[in-house]
């Protein structure tokens, strides 16, 4: 088939795991999470960096992963949804959606988890207003935000106790 | 009140945890082993007729397996309800920009589009109608089917509401207004795209992925347009990611595409829409004009309304003879009236087309009617609150319609909640010392408002047609129970609803209680999943059934512990006799299978009749309404027109509260969506082209944009309901936009008749006159 042509071999640390992938250089980081790794929990809500539903977390940095090339994670360590829940159970953050019921369609949702746990590593104590401020490039449809707000700021509070 | 175990308690979301764990697979998430990936050739114009279509260039592009047109559906694939007047792909003619005309199957998302533009499709443009106000002229293009009855083909619908003769009083009254309002069309904007996904059967049927909202009535649709008896046809909804009205038609259309080239390929065949496909494609919340007259006393007593609308339907009718109906009942407001008119005419065009979108006519007439009826408040000099309490509808009165109400009707404690929870009265007069017309040069002055907005929404789908739900409900071998229901849970939370209901009839704990996904293999049909219907309809089938079961169990508890029903207690699951040694649930279950007895039960319930007289203007138009009121605060830039909304409250009517916190969840989201419809979301026609294709023109609100708000439910329950409910997903943003607008006017003395209010219009009172041509959109440049 054609598309072994320019193929390229990324090397990433995906959700702590050694990953190699081949790819296209247009293809997006997105793309390969999706299709080629499996990792479905990384949604498509928008395309081009609108919506956040794609969020993922690339050294340390919080990104739409629909706006970065899969090439450019070589070499880098990233986090998605899936990569949230440890040994010990579910993140913090996702218990407090489920306690908060800050979801419905639940199609944003782990964009918000993802953002929102790049905010807390930054900033643990995060004000409303900065929680407000940091999700406001996640989208959601359903909520109203208020319960997602909510949410983080419970967790962040859990997270520091 | 009784006191319940589960209803109105805390409850946790039956579909919290896979979502929280990324593992909710929505369509675009499912892959199959061989699967094709599909996409539609769509037309660039907005009006044109198919002078050549001819695919097989397609056929011959590497990695195209199939491709068909209308010739490959049953009567060109023609469907539709009410009017049955849009096909599966485009037949002879295109009437607006994104219409389907042929669909392209193949082994990646690059060869579909490969073969889709290797299609010869030659179209030759005619007129189109882009202003709706145009629609009915002699010589306009005809955009609608063919009317035998000599109607003018653009004209789709006429829905009146009859009482006594408004403008004679009008013309005598002292205090009167005449306004005009304006809506353009709203995008539902989903964060999941359409998307659609067909598995062949070796029976030679079909199994469709569709995140439907009413998988019953694209199953129908499927069979009738592929021509298979209905046991070939499976529907199956997968989690939706959002849908408030928008997943009907569309994904029925898209269905029947993937369904047919499935068949034809023999392999599973996936269709995901971009974000651009959705927007251009879909259908929207219908635009409309519209022109109130009111009458008044002089001591704020309301006299008449008069209400003239014009909407929108665009291309095909979808469903908007139902929008423009439920538009007519709702258009005057809750209010009492001598005599009231209303008349609003739906009519076709070549805008893009409208469907059902949250709301549906009552978020359109709501916006203006209440904006009128605070500035009638004005007029009289009332403070708008007290002027809606002295008109609003009371227990006892007669709706303008002719029905009385008997039961459940909360508008003036909501009114009053409102009124105390929002401080309005100190607010109001505080922010009222400038409530005089501002002056337009000022920089950095913020003013604030508070303004109201009052709300009643009929409950379920009312005379628009028979109103049934069935539910099931068996014990499984392990004990677990299952139960389905037609209605369809699409981030509403329907499915927690149902489990809560079950638990409760039944005494056991929610957690052994699993709801199925819709399927209409298993399911049985419960009438379409709209008009926020599924709390009344599906949670009566479902407490039927429950109530069924636990008959049987009830029966085999007083055998197994030899005393009659009645001396049966219940302590949590367990049943208990006169000998008061608890039984466990599960000896009551094993005792009944031993017995023999059927450990499975349907529950079917009907709405009460009600009838509505079209040509009278006259009825019932609904068996049960939701009130409400809302108050919006807002802070307004006068220098740049930027609107803040900082504080909001709500309080609803809506009967009972089941799963409070989807009862919540279902108010903040509405709001949500009603700040955006005020404000910011705007689609806009240029001669039938849409400009806004994705988030970064279509704007919605985030959540910098929404403030925290403020909800209380007021329950003045139903006797028809399940524990009293009626509903709350619709009504939730209806009253938003006007509540906003009404303290926009109390900010800066200036109305904005015209959605949305952004800042041209709240600075300057008008539309900044745009220079340069229209944008075409772009078709076909995205992969999703
Ligand atoms: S899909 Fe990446 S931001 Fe929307
Ligand atoms: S829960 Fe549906 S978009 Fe956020």
């Amino acid at each position: 088939m054609i598309a072994h042509k320019n193929q390229t071999l990324v090397r990433a640390r995906i959700n702590g795991e050694e990953v190699a992938f081949f790819c296209e250089p247009r293809q997006t980081l997105l793309e390969v999470l999706r299709d080629t790794l499996g990792l479905t929990g990384v949604k498509e809500g928008c395309g081009n960096g609108n919506c956040g539903a794609c969020n993922v977390i690339m050294d340390g940095v919080l990104v739409n992963s629909c706006l970065v090339l899969a090439v450019e994670a070589e070499g880098r360590s990233i986090t998605t949804v899936e990569g949230l829940a440890g040994p010990d159970g579910l993140h913090p953050l996702q218990q407090s959606f489920l306690e908060h019921a800050a979801l419905q369609c639940g199609v944003c949702t782990p964009g918000f988890l993802v953002a929102a746990k790049a905010l807390l590593d930054h900033n643990p104590h995060p004000t409303e207003h900065e929680v407000r401020y940091w999700l406001a490039g996640n989208l959601c449809r359903c909520t109203g935000y208020d319960k997602i707000v909510r949410a983080v700021l419970d967790a962040a509070e859990k997270m520091t106790a | 009140m009784p006191e319940y175990q589960y209803i109105g308690k805390p409850a946790r979301r039956v579909d919290a945890l896979e979502k929280v764990l990324g593992t909710a697979k929505y369509i675009a998430d499912r892959k199959l082993p061989g699967m094709l990936h599909a996409r539609c050739l769509r037309s660039e114009v907005p009006h044109a007729r198919i002078v050549k279509l001819d695919v097989t260039p397609a056929l011959a592009v590497p990695g195209v397996r199939g491709v068909i047109t209308s010739e490959d559906f049953f009567e060109h694939g023609l469907y539709g309800f009410p009017v049955k007047d849009k096909y599966m792909l485009a037949y002879q003619k295109v009437r607006y920009v994104g219409e389907a005309i042929a669909a392209v199957a193949a082994d990646t998302p690059e060869a579909a589009l490969a073969g889709v533009q290797a299609i010869i499709c030659e179209l030759e443009p005619l007129p189109g109608v882009f202003d709706m106000e145009h629609a009915l002229d002699a010589d306009a293009p005809q955009v609608g089917p063919d009317r035998p009855d000599g109607e003018h083909p653009n004209f789709l619908d006429k829905l009146i509401v009859r009482k006594g003769d408004p403008l004679a009083v009008w013309e005598q009254s002292p205090i009167k207004l005449e306004e005009r309002y304006t809506v353009g069309p709203q995008e539902h904007a989903y964060i999941e795209p359409e998307g659609v996904l067909a598995v062949p059967t070796p029976e030679g049927g079909v199994v469709v992925y569709a995140p439907n909202q009413s998988p019953f009535i694209n199953h129908g649709n499927l069979a009738l347009v592929l021509n298979l008896p209905h046991n070939l046809v499976r529907v199956i909804q997968p989690p939706v990611g959002g849908s408030f009205g928008g997943k009907d038609d569309i994904i029925y259309e898209s269905s029947a595409q993937v369904a047919r080239l499935a068949l034809i390929t023999g392999k599973p065949v996936r269709m995901v829409f971009s974000r651009e496909e959705s927007l251009i494609v879909s259908y929207k919340r219908d635009a409309m004009r519209m022109h109130i007259w009111l009458a008044a006393d002089p001591d704020g007593t309301l006299r008449a309304c008069k209400f003239d609308g014009l909407l929108d339907s665009g291309a095909y009718a979808s469903e908007s003879s139902f929008t423009a109906w439920r538009a007519s009942i709702h258009a005057m407001g809750a209010y009492r009236y001598d005599a009231c008119h209303v008349d609003i005419t739906a009519v076709y065009t070549n805008n893009g087309y409208c469907g059902a979108f949250r709301g549906f006519g009552n978020t359109e007439v709501c916006m203006a009617i209440e904006q009128a009826i605070d500035e009638m408040a004005y007029k009289v000099g009332m403070d708008p609150i007290d002027f809606r309490l002295k008109n609003c509808l009371r227990l006892g009165d007669e709706t303008v319609h002719g029905q009385r109400l008997t039961e459940s009707v909360g508008l003036a404690e909501c009114l009053m909640a409102v009124r105390r929870l929002s401080d309005w009265d100190r607010k109001r007069a505080e922010y009222t010392r400038r409530d005089v017309a501002c002056n337009v040069s000022t920089t950095n002055d913020i003013r604030r408002g508070i303004g109201v907005a009052a709300l009643y929404h009929g409950t379920s789908l009312g005379a628009e047609g028979q109103d049934y739900a069935n539910a099931t409900i068996a014990i499984e071998q392990d004990n677990s129970i299952d139960i389905t229901s037609g209605l369809t849970d699409y981030g509403t939370g329907s499915r927690t609803v149902f489990t809560l209901i079950a638990a409760e009839e039944l005494g056991v704990r929610p957690e052994r209680i699993h709801m199925q996904r819709p399927d209409t293999d298993t399911a049985i049909e419960s009438g379409p999943t709209v008009a926020s219907r599924s709390t009344m309809l599906g949670g009566n089938a479902m407490r039927i059934a429950a109530m069924n079961l636990r008959q049987t169990l009830d029966y085999a508890a007083a055998d197994l512990l030899g005393c009659e029903l009645h001396q049966l207690i219940r302590h949590g699951e367990a049943y208990v006799g006169p000998a008061e040694e608890p039984v466990p649930w599960e000896r009551v279950v094993a005792h009944a299978r031993e017995m023999g007895l059927a450990l499975s039960a349907h529950g079917k319930w009907t709405a009460p009749r009600i009838n509505w007289d079209h040509h009278a203007g006259r009825g019932t138009p609904y068996m049960a309404y939701h009130f409400a009121a809302q108050v919006a605060e807002v802070e307004v830039d006068m220098g740049t027109g930027n609107v803040q909304v900082i504080g909001f409250w709500a309080a609803h009517d809506l009967g009972k509260m089941i799963f409070p916190q989807g009862a919540y969840g279902q108010l903040y989201g509405g709001i949500a969506q009603g700040l955006g419809y005020a404000l910011m979301e705007q689609i806009t026609f240029v001669n039938g082209y849409i400009q806004e294709t994705n988030f970064e023109s279509y704007l919605i609100p985030t959540a910098v944009d929404v403030p925290e708000i403020v909800g209380t439910f007021i329950e003045a329950p139903f006797s028809h309901g399940p524990y009293g409910a009626k509903n709350i997903a619709e009504p939730a943003m209806v009253p938003t936009a006007p509540a906003i607008l009404n303290a926009i006017y109390h900010a800066t003395g200036r109305r904005v008749r015209d959605l949305p209010a952004n800042l041209e219009r709240v600075l300057l009172g008008h539309d900044l006159a745009k220079g340069g041509s229209p944008r075409a959109c772009k078709l076909g440049l995205h992969i999703a």
